[in-house]
């Protein structure tokens, strides 16, 4: 951000509590902002498959098996595999419809509700929380602030998921056949690309980082059955700033509204609740591609 | 003869890539005017030009309103068709959903500038249904005038489709390769269409198209387009029996 | 005693006649008003149930003035449902005292409804205005974002309490008072008052957007929604129709806004939220957006599938979850949704019932066995869906 903004009294904690907001947003939204870039879909329920990531990882924590990246990796297996299911059954009929995209949005948005009451009849309204991994239940010291490691890990998280996405688009032949795909489906459906199936792929993936990013974050807060909507909505603020399809925006985004939401209060007293939505409305008027261009970006 | 639609020196480029080169035109209210190229000569490139759904890197173009030419070079797609520029699309493009009359009533509408009546009932006004009844008449459209345009066939369609355009009664009408998609039989009907049309109605015909054989039955005067710019324009015998011209068409099948 | 009397003949002329016409508009109209003065002496919380329905109903139906007729799906209409709510609101509770001074304190309950109602479209379409000639600039899905966002924004302030006006997250109270008209009191706050107040309005304004609907202006809509760059090609301003469609619909939501406000007794910031947004949504599409009468059939299955749901203590609270499978069953497999389902009910039953004439009980029975079949045989889903998905 601009120097200026940050004058003394910005504590390293609050950057540290921003980043790590971001961190777990960017898992979300860059799901997202995939699977618009490639599919065309814009995915209304990619927040209730965070929420679901989040319940997987309790649920095999606290009844199967006591061992946190077990239920981490379980909890992303399993929105992947909701994500693939809800993609073939309901998304794919819907592509060659002339108000396709609009009917997307809407059958998606039957997701959310259809997620939010499921949850709510198997876990309940009440929130729930779990610890951190013992391995990272430790604190560590940064420039005169004490932070948990578990903190620090999912930050650092971000960034790895960040740099293996773009190897993986950049470099490897899926990526190029994504990229190729979400540029021009057509001519990659003529070059023997298997569309639909390349489809599922990428919505498996995106929903695989969102049911991560929600495994991650369940010892940072608490889980409930409204964590799903407020989530979506920052995720759909964040897509839009960093530019729908673009992966480095979804991570610059993220970091920006995780630092705004941490930090802005102290700035602004009244408003910070308004400025996230103002930006989205200011960039789809001026810049509706986003701050930052296409799929490999 | 009177100029109607004249274009001078209009060039786009998107990049690197040159579409329309340099296009000076001036197209008389005389007889049948076609546009041919070969594939990627800039055809679709132009008219979106006239119509004003691209803006021109340089160049004007003027048309011709209550006596006089206008510019219309930075208008609008509705501003263009208000002033007297009106046009088919080659796949046809027509309101689906709604009936045979529902389209007319549209252009009739927009046409008389009453696209903002919210107290007038559409289905009953008579001021509208009269011109609308004529239209339907003229295409031979009266029987299917309730069906919804989804379910008619493709030469039905293509029949609403000038129906529509002729309805805000234009100046120049550009047709964009009327007989695509239809077979002989079609396609000479179509011909005889807009030969009529043009004798009876105060519109002037401009026409883009691929089949030969209607180009040179409908044809007053051709303009070729090659990569953009003007390789040959004059009477029919004289363009298609051009060297260059079959050069241009033989060259661009071998590449 | 004479007029009233001359009041109530001409009435049941004008019934007889409907009925001895058959089943005419007429007919069906005497029927549904007979119908809605029933009603208000049924049980307080079926007319409770009835207003909410006929505003969310109108909600509904201006929603989709831009949704079915023009192609453009909102997902921030909430903020002018909103708009209404804290217009009348806001001069009720300011207000009040200044007008029972001008116009005498026995009417003067009545007079700041009016006042507030007033207040309440203005504000919409102060909001409308600048907003809809934005949002109109973009569209598709980035048309339902920036409204979402736009929505969002009025949320946001709201909640802020701008100068001590919407009161935050509590919301504005709202009291209706008691009204004197010629010696007779009533509390316009009362459910049966109330409920007659909502019907005055909202026929109205039913029969104003049918209107709007049917109009040059509709069709140019309509038009528009089926190809925008067709539209353009014949003179019509494209991006000016979407705005000004978007302020009308506006309007009538806003009118819908301030209706909620009395009925729930409080403007509050979740009439602003984007799941109220969604309220529309879902009631336009599982009605069927391409009938004029599709949000209604669906804001009555919405307010009545979810009572009809709360019968059941074990899935009361879920009922979100029903209308979420209903959502994604109709736009999948039948998107003309139940007023779609009840024309086509309607063909088939008068098929039946042309069997009968030809053939008597047997042959009617015949062919519905038969169409019945061939229906399920050819695996087209739509019909068992939209069954399955009631039950």
């Amino acid at each position: 951000m601009d120097p200026s903004l940050t004058p003394a009294f910005v504590s390293v904690s609050d950057v540290v509590i921003g980043l790590s907001l971001g961190s777990r947003l960017f898992l979300i939204a860059v799901g997202l902002s995939l699977i618009f870039g490639v599919l065309g879909v814009l995915n209304f329920a990619h927040g209730a498959f965070y929420m679901i990531g989040a319940y997987v990882t309790l649920a095999v924590t606290n009844q199967v098996i006591d061992n946190f990246w077990l239920a981490v990796l379980a909890g992303a297996v399993a929105v992947g595999a909701i994500g693939a299911l809800i993609e073939i059954g309901t998304i794919r009929p819907l592509y060659e419809r002339a108000e396709g995209e609009l009917d997307q949005l809407i059958v998606t948005f039957g997701f959310v509700l259809v997620i939010h009451e499921a949850v709510r009849f198997v876990w309940g309204s009440q929130p729930y929380s779990i610890d951190a991994p013992a391995s990272l239940a430790f604190s560590v010291s940064v420039a005169g602030s004490t932070f948990s490691a578990y903190r620090l890990f999912v930050i650092g998280a971000a960034f790895v998921v960040m740099a293996g996405l773009w190897l993986f688009i950049t470099k490897t032949y899926f990526g190029a056949l994504v990229r190729g795909t979400s540029s021009d489906r057509e001519m990659a459906s003529m070059l023997g690309v298997d569309v639909p199936k390349l489809y599922t792929a990428v919505f498996f993936l995106g929903s695989f980082l969102a049911g991560l990013g929600g495994a991650l974050s369940a010892p940072l807060q608490s889980t409930s059955p409204a964590l799903g909507d407020q989530v979506i909505i920052d995720a759909f603020i964040i897509v839009v700033i960093g530019g729908l399809g673009s992966m480095f925006g979804a991570f610059v985004g993220a970091m920006l509204v995780g630092l705004m939401q941490a930090i802005g209060p102290q700035f602004i007293a009244a408003g910070h609740i308004a400025i996230p939505f103002l930006a989205m409305v200011i960039v789809l008027l001026l810049r509706p591609e986003g701050l930052f261009g296409g799929i490999g970006e | 003869m009177t100029t109607v639609l004249e274009t001078d020196g209009l060039t786009k480029r998107f990049g690197e890539l040159t579409a329309v080169d340099d296009v000076t035109l001036s197209i008389g209210d005389e007889g049948v005017t076609s546009i041919i190229g070969p594939n990627g000569a800039g055809k679709t490139t132009f008219y979106n030009l006239l119509t004003g759904v691209l803006e021109p890197t340089v160049g004007t173009i003027h048309l011709r309103e209550e006596g006089e030419l206008v510019e219309i070079t930075d208008a609008p797609p509705h501003e263009v068709a208000r002033r007297g520029l009106s046009r088919s699309y080659q796949i046809t493009n027509v309101f689906e959903g709604l009936t045979v009359r529902e389209n007319l009533q549209v252009a009739r509408i927009s046409h008389d500038g009453r696209t903002m009546d919210l107290r007038s009932r559409a289905a009953s006004d008579e001021a509208i249904n009269e011109e609308v009844d004529r239209l339907l008449e003229l295409m031979g459209l009266t029987e299917m005038a309730d069906r919804p345009c989804d379910a008619l066939s493709h030469g039905e369609k293509r029949s609403v489709e000038i129906a529509l355009a002729l309805a805000i009664e234009p100046t120049v009408f550009l047709l964009d390769e009327p007989t695509a998609g239809m077979n002989a039989t079609e396609a000479r009907e179509i011909v005889s269409l807009v030969k009529q049309l043009d004798e009876e109605l105060a519109a002037t015909f401009v026409v883009t198209e691929h089949n030969m054989d209607v180009v040179r039955d409908v044809s007053d005067r051709i303009v070729v387009l090659a990569d953009g710019a003007v390789l040959a324009d004059g009477d029919p015998e004289a363009v298609l029996t051009d060297e260059r011209v079959t050069e241009a068409y033989l060259g661009s099948e071998a590449a | 005693m004479s007029t009233h009397d001359g009041i109530t003949d001409r009435v049941g002329a004008f019934g007889r006649e409907a009925v001895s016409n058959g089943w005419t508009t007429e007919r069906f109209a005497v029927l549904g008003l007979i119908g809605l003065v029933l009603l208000a002496f049924g049980p307080t919380f079926q007319v409770y149930l009835f207003t909410e329905f006929m505003i969310i109903a109108l909600f509904a139906l201006a929603f989709n003035l831009l949704y079915g007729y023009t192609g453009l799906l909102s997902f921030g209409h909430a903020m002018f449902y909103a708009g209404g709510s804290y217009g009348m609101a806001i001069v009720l509770r300011d207000a009040s005292p200044y007008v029972a001074e001008v116009v005498g304190s026995g009417i003067a309950p009545l007079v700041t409804f009016v006042l507030g109602a007033l207040a309440g479209v203005s504000l919409v379409l102060l909001i409308a205005v600048p907003v809809g000639w934005l949002s109109v600039r973009l569209e598709e899905i980035y048309f339902a974002l920036i409204t979402l966002a736009f929505g969002m924004l009025v949320f946001s302030v709201i909640i802020q309490n701008p100068g001590g006006l919407t009161r935050g997250t509590d919301g504005v109270i709202v009291t209706l008072g008691i009204t004197e008209v010629a010696g007779m009191e009533f509390r316009l706050g009362e459910r049966r008052t109330y409920y007659f107040l909502t019907a005055a309005i909202v026929l109205p304004s039913i029969y104003a957007i049918w209107r709007v609907v049917n109009s040059p202006f509709g069709t140019v809509c309509k038009a528009i929604r089926e190809s925008p760059d067709r539209a353009a090609a014949l003179g019509v301003d494209v991006t000016y129709h979407r705005w000004m469609t978007f302020v009308v619909s506006a309007a009538f939501v806003g009118v819908a806004g301030v209706l909620i406000a009395g009925l729930a007794n409080v403007a509050s910031p979740y009439h602003a939220h984007w799941t109220t947004s969604a309220i529309p949504v879902v009631a336009t599409v599982i009605g069927g957006a391409t009938f004029f009468a599709g949000p209604i059939v669906g804001a009555f299955v919405f307010l009545y599938v979810r009572w009809g749901i709360s019968r059941f203590p074990a899935l009361e609270a879920h009922w979100e979850f029903f209308f979420g499978l209903m959502l994604i069953g109709t736009v999948l497999y039948f998107k003309q949704g139940a007023a779609g389902g009840l024309l086509m009910l309607r063909g088939w039953l008068g098929d039946v019932r042309a069997a009968y004439d030809r053939g008597g009980t047997d042959a009617a029975l015949d062919y519905a066995k038969e169409s019945t079949s061939e229906r399920l045989g050819r695996g087209d889903r739509s019909a068992e869906e939209e069954g399955g998905d009631r039950e």
